[in-house]
């Protein structure tokens, strides 16, 4: 069958985050999908397994138009999804997982016939050639294993009246090893004659050897499409991350060089396979951005820093001396604060104010002789709300009611307040709109010049070129380029790349 | 099912080494009709805590029963009235579930919340209907599931033991008891399978209610009376029951039979340090240990699970 | 329960209290009349109503209200100690002070901010059960009148005593006690422990702990038949319901009437249990006198029929005299507090007095 969506619009309140995207999918083909987080990808993907609705524009099938009201009517049409998340229930078997919402199928007398069901199963397990019992319960699995499970699920829906299969892959091979990748790849393959396939994943080289052809999105939009033959890495990765930027949109103008004095360094850190013998020096000062796709390493390696995880091997030395750092209230004890992605589960409290919120990693600072002081509290917020220019309704409002620029001011404000010296930076624009981005920007300067030193973790490319002072690049668990961006003469982000991929 | 089974053997073994009257017929038919109840109550939580919810209600919906089972046996305690009263404590149960699964699932209020509220409303509306009395029931028929035996056993125990079938049987073979499983192991998932998730969960609470009213009648029976205090101590057993026999409290794992081996351990092993002249204040504090590491054990089994 | 909570209001008890005014020496309180607005509130706070015990003693202060037709309210603490406390500083502010209260504070600790409330309000009032150790009423003036209290080794010991005479003062007995830290089940067993140093043909074989509740009991005695088969007489119980729970053990196990057991708390089964013959005896509290007596004794006080200050302190904190029921008073026991509205036995404040709290 063939599947089309024609001019597709989806808004979330005043957020658009699919904007007039055109895709075709003709049977047999697989269609790869790339484009940088909050692109779009995803959206599109849930509109297609009927999760979302789109809130305009036409999609059909085989020129009919379809109006999917859940995943059950985008099941009934013939489109199955294999989540980015697994999602296998784990206590379940997999014949159970399987036909998890199907079991009418084989009910009698009120009863589920458990052999047929398992039968069905296997069948359906042998397409993608997984030789494996489905009585085994699902957390018996290697990750590799569900899956391959998770497509003979999607696979079972050619029992029910459809012709052909449309099967949606959302970074199938984000947690699979690269002999795993193959096998999966051969399956999709040798698939092709019964379904075509969208298939979504950050690495590019990746998407260009499974797929026919290649969407490529950026900010809502569906900019690019082409063959998957004959294109490179780097066209693709051009398309994705090329914007035409206002001129000083990362305050290049306010960048000064860096101090003298190293606040952090890293000798030979590594931990297995994740990052391997990492050497890196931050000043005072400094912004150091580190470049690299899902899987490189720059993660762990921001974890491991702030003690979140141990690495195996190599020195951390914070000011000259060389620190063990176990956990983070080492690590925050040390002169180093964490604003971490998750901000909403690892970043803040949401339901405790905004003062609250700013004190907690330093309650020393507010307490009086009677134990915590709520005046001192309610000051202290004050001070911070007025430097860094935080628009809440007053110290008392809770964190989670302010815009999401704001709550990542807050939660600079609690590391500042920490006496935080060495801030980690993970990805500090996520999630927050073009303006309140620009504020984050200029406190990020502003920090710089009075001498914090950071570890940037950009959501971009483009930022991360922007904001530093010079740009790592990791690959593979190593550092593959160390490269300076002195204000006014930025690197190029194809040179970037080239030392990414 | 294997770590309660062991340690209900070696409980089994230590226990008789020590006092061979243990295994007695007349003792582990004493061990079966104290049993009874206790594995009515702890088969209908399990259902709840399978779903990954807690059902605290278990005492509350005991005194409600059993002051409406005492009530109409008070009416009539023949034969007729007797069943009566039986059925009325179960509907009485399944209702009382009924309203707390509905209050849970439509206001989406955390179901331990909403069972706590139903344990004190559902116990004021028992003291209201006694007006804070005790209604002795001695000579009603409905004793004879208590007084009567067959083969050697009280009716009860055979009453409980279809129970315990039936209740296995739709675990494992119906598509509700996958429901259940699937919404205590991922919500989420089940969701996205299109299960019907507020229907499920709703009955869940009710079915659970029904076995509570069934127990409330048993214990009617049992002391001759029926009064707001009848179902006392019931929670804690029953949940210490349940997350022994190997039903994790995070959802998604365990089963029936799990929690009948749950009881037969908790029961066994009061029997059993009776019988071996344990110290009481020592009795309270095994329970204590057992439960601790039963818990230890199922998180460890999930993480397993997560990290494999 | 409901039948003499109902008939304690009734016409006839209201008659048959009205024709005893002529002894007006021994009941002063009768035919008083109070300024508009100066009748001081009667207050009884209890744990709750859902216990006959507690539902008794609301009984007993409701008719002791309408004999002397003064207004009455009744709080309960549900268990909730803070409750307790927040209720009565409520009423204290109401009706500023001018109150007479009765309780039974849910935990002792409460004792002290309840008395010092109704202290600085200039209000009566009197304690039952629970206090704590240095709270005493002649360290508080005249507003805490008195503690009154039962002597939980006496009954112990008294019930013990009736059990062993019951077994012929020979054999094995098995003793169920309360929950392990309380104090009142701690009291009942150094009675039973007291009595048994006294009987040298009676072995105590085991003791349990069955928390007060009768299907704890039930379990219990049914290991007991297996572990001491044959080899017990009779079977101790701390309170009513767990003897209860252990004669339906013996009941289901074909034993019923074979062994004496005793009880404690004259609760309605027990009490027929007892004339059933069952149960050799039970020790009634008389709940209906306790919430009568303990709003009579204060409002005595606010009256200036009784000076607290003069009283010695054996009258002010003191132990009253429980009815232990046997099969001699077993039926009319029963017959005058569950059949017939019980009477109001307040004339003489001190009838039942015991002797001082040592």
């Amino acid at each position: 069958m063939s599947l089309k969506l024609e001019n597709v619009t989806k808004t979330y309140g005043p957020v658009t985050a699919l904007a007039n995207a055109t895709i075709e999918v003709h049977p047999g083909e697989v269609v790869g999908l790339v484009g940088e987080n909050g692109a779009g990808k995803s959206t599109l993907m849930r509109i297609l397994a009927g999760v979302v609705q789109p809130s305009s524009g036409a999609f059909t099938i085989d020129g009919e138009p379809v109006r999917f009201s859940g995943t059950l009517d985008a099941n009934a049409a013939g489109i199955g999804m294999v989540y980015q998340e697994q999602s296998l229930i784990l206590p379940l078997s997999i014949a159970e997982n399987m036909y998890l919402g199907q079991e009418r199928r084989f009910t009698k007398y009120g009863l589920i016939d458990h052999a047929a069901m398992r039968e069905a199963a296997r069948r359906n397990l042998e397409k993608v050639q997984l030789d494996i019992d489905p009585v085994r319960p699902a957390s018996e699995l290697t990750f590799a294993e569900r899956q391959m499970v998770e497509l003979a699920k999607a696979l079972t829906l050619e029992e029910r009246d459809v012709e052909r299969l449309v099967i949606l892959l959302d970074e199938p091979t984000s947690v699979l090893e690269q002999a795993e990748i193959d096998v999966l790849f051969a399956r999709i393959r040798a698939l092709k004659d019964r379904a075509s396939f969208i298939f979504v994943s950050h690495r590019l080289d990746e998407v260009l050897e499974i797929s026919d052809r290649i969407y490529t999105m950026k900010d809502g939009e569906v900019v690019d499409e082409r063959p998957a033959a004959g294109a490179r890495e780097s066209d693709l990765h051009e398309v994705m991350v090329g914007r035409v930027l206002e001129h000083n949109f990362y305050l290049e103008d306010e960048q000064e060089p860096p101090q003298d004095s190293v606040a952090l360094e890293l000798r030979g850190l590594g931990s297995g396979r994740a990052y391997r013998n990492i050497n890196l020096t931050l000043h005072a000062g400094e912004v150091l951005g580190i470049a690299g796709v899902i899987g490189s390493g720059r993660e762990a390696l921001a974890r491991a820093v702030f003690g979140m995880e141990r690495p195996e091997s190599g020195e951390i030395v914070i000011h000259g001396k060389v620190e063990g750092i176990p956990d983070p209230s080492v690590a925050v004890r040390k002169g180093l604060g964490f604003v971490p992605s998750e901000r909403g589960i690892e970043g803040m409290v949401p339901m405790l104010p905004v003062s609250e919120n700013i004190s907690l990693a330093n309650l020393d600072s507010i307490t009086g002789p009677f134990g915590l002081d709520r005046r001192r509290e309610t000051a202290l917020a004050r001070e911070w709300i007025e430097r860094l220019r935080i628009k809440t309704p007053g110290p008392a409002a809770p964190i989670r009611s302010l815009s999401g620029g704001n709550q990542q001011k807050a939660v600079i404000a609690k590391w500042l307040n920490a006496d935080s010296r060495i801030l980690v930076l993970d990805h500090p624009t996520r999630g927050v709109d073009v303006g309140a981005k620009h504020e984050v920007f200029s406190l990020i300067r502003e920090l710089c010049r009075e001498g914090y030193a950071i570890l940037l973790l950009a959501d971009t490319l483009a930022e991360t070129i922007g904001l530093s002072h010079r740009v790592l690049v990791m690959r593979d668990g190593e550092i593959t380029a160390d490269i300076p961006a002195p204000a006014g003469d930025k690197p190029s982000q194809t040179r970037i790349v080239e030392h990414m991929v | 099912m294997a770590p309660p089974l062991i340690a209900l053997i070696v409980a089994t073994i230590a226990i008789s080494l020590y006092n061979p009257s243990f295994l007695s017929a007349a003792n582990l038919g004493r061990v079966a009709s104290i049993s009874a109840i206790p594995v009515l109550l702890a088969v209908g939580a399990t259902f709840v805590i399978i779903m990954g919810s807690i059902d605290l209600s278990v005492q509350g919906v005991i005194a409600l029963s059993a002051a409406i089972t005492a009530m109409v046996l008070r009416v009539d305690d023949g034969a007729l009235g007797s069943v009566l009263a039986l059925g009325a404590a179960v509907v009485t149960g399944i209702a009382t579930g009924a309203v707390s699964g509905l209050l849970h699932t439509l206001l989406r209020i955390p179901s331990f919340m909403v069972t706590l509220g139903m344990w004190f409303v559902s116990a004021g509306l028992a003291t209201l209907l006694l007006g804070g009395g005790t209604i002795a029931v001695r000579s009603a028929d409905l004793r004879v599931l208590i007084l009567q035996r067959v083969f050697g056993l009280p009716l009860s125990v055979w009453l409980v033991l279809a129970i315990v079938a039936f209740a296995a049987l739709m675990q494992a073979r119906s598509r509700f008891g996958r429901y259940v499983v699937a919404i205590g192991g991922n919500e989420e998932i089940a969701k996205l399978s299109g299960l019907p998730i507020r229907r499920t969960r709703a009955a869940v609470f009710a079915i659970a209610g029904g076995f509570y009213g069934l127990a409330a009648a048993l214990s009617v029976a049992q002391l001759g009376q029926g009064n707001v205090d009848i179902g006392d101590g019931r929670l804690f057993t029953t949940i210490t029951a349940v997350v022994l026999g190997g039903t994790s409290l995070t959802g998604g794992r365990g089963g029936v039979l799990n929690s009948v081996l749950g009881v037969l351990l908790v029961t066994v092993l009061g029997n059993g340090m009776i019988l071996m002249g344990v110290p009481p204040y020592l009795q309270q504090a095994v329970l204590g240990v057992l439960i601790i590491l039963a818990v230890a054990s199922s998180t460890a089994r999930i993480r397993e699970g997560v990290y494999k | 329960m409901k039948k003499f909570y109902q008939a304690a209001l009734s016409r006839r008890a209201f008659l048959g209290s009205a024709a005893s005014a002529s002894v007006l020496a021994t009941m002063p309180l009768v035919g008083r009349v109070f300024a508009q607005g100066d009748a001081p509130l009667l207050v009884n706070s209890i744990r709750s109503l859902s216990n006959p015990y507690h539902a008794a003693w609301n009984a007993g202060g409701e008719a002791f209200a309408s004999r002397v037709g003064l207004d009455y309210v009744t709080l309960v603490t549900e268990g909730d100690s803070e409750k307790g406390v927040a209720d009565i500083r409520g009423i204290l502010a109401r009706t500023g002070g001018n109150a007479v209260v009765n309780v039974d504070p849910n935990d002792a600790a409460d004792a002290r901010p309840i008395v010092e409330a109704c202290v600085e309000a200039g209000a009566h009032v009197m304690t039952q059960w629970n206090k704590p150790d240095d709270l005493h009423p002649w360290d508080m003036g005249p507003n805490y009148v008195a503690h009154m209290s039962f002597n939980g080794e006496q009954y112990g010991r008294t019930t013990a005593e009736v059990l062993f005479e019951a077994m012929g003062g020979q054999g094995g007995i098995l003793a169920l006690g309360g929950t392990l830290s309380n104090t009142v089940a701690i009291q009942r067993r150094a009675g039973l422990e007291a009595a048994l140093a006294d009987a040298s043909g009676v072995e105590l074989l085991d003791y349990q702990v069955g928390d007060w509740q009768s299907s704890k009991a039930y379990d219990i005695v049914n290991t007991w038949l297996t572990r001491f088969s044959g080899q017990f007489g009779g079977i101790w119980c701390a309170n009513d319901d767990m003897a209860i729970g252990a004669l339906e053990a013996l009941r289901v196990n074909g034993m019923s009437g074979q062994v004496a057991i005793t009880g404690i708390d004259g609760i309605e089964t027990a009490v027929q249990a007892v004339i059933d013959g069952e149960m050799v005896a039970t020790v009634s509290w008389d709940p209906f006198w306790q919430g009568s007596i303990g709003l009579a004794i204060p409002l005595r006080a606010r009256l200036g029929e009784i000076d607290p200050e003069s009283l010695g302190k054996d009258k002010r904190e003191f132990y009253a005299k429980g009815v232990v029921v046997t099969a001699e008073n077993a039926q009319a026991f029963y017959e005058a507090n569950f059949v017939t509205a019980p009477e109001l036995d307040v004339d003489d404040i001190w009838a039942r007095y015991a002797g001082p709290i040592e």
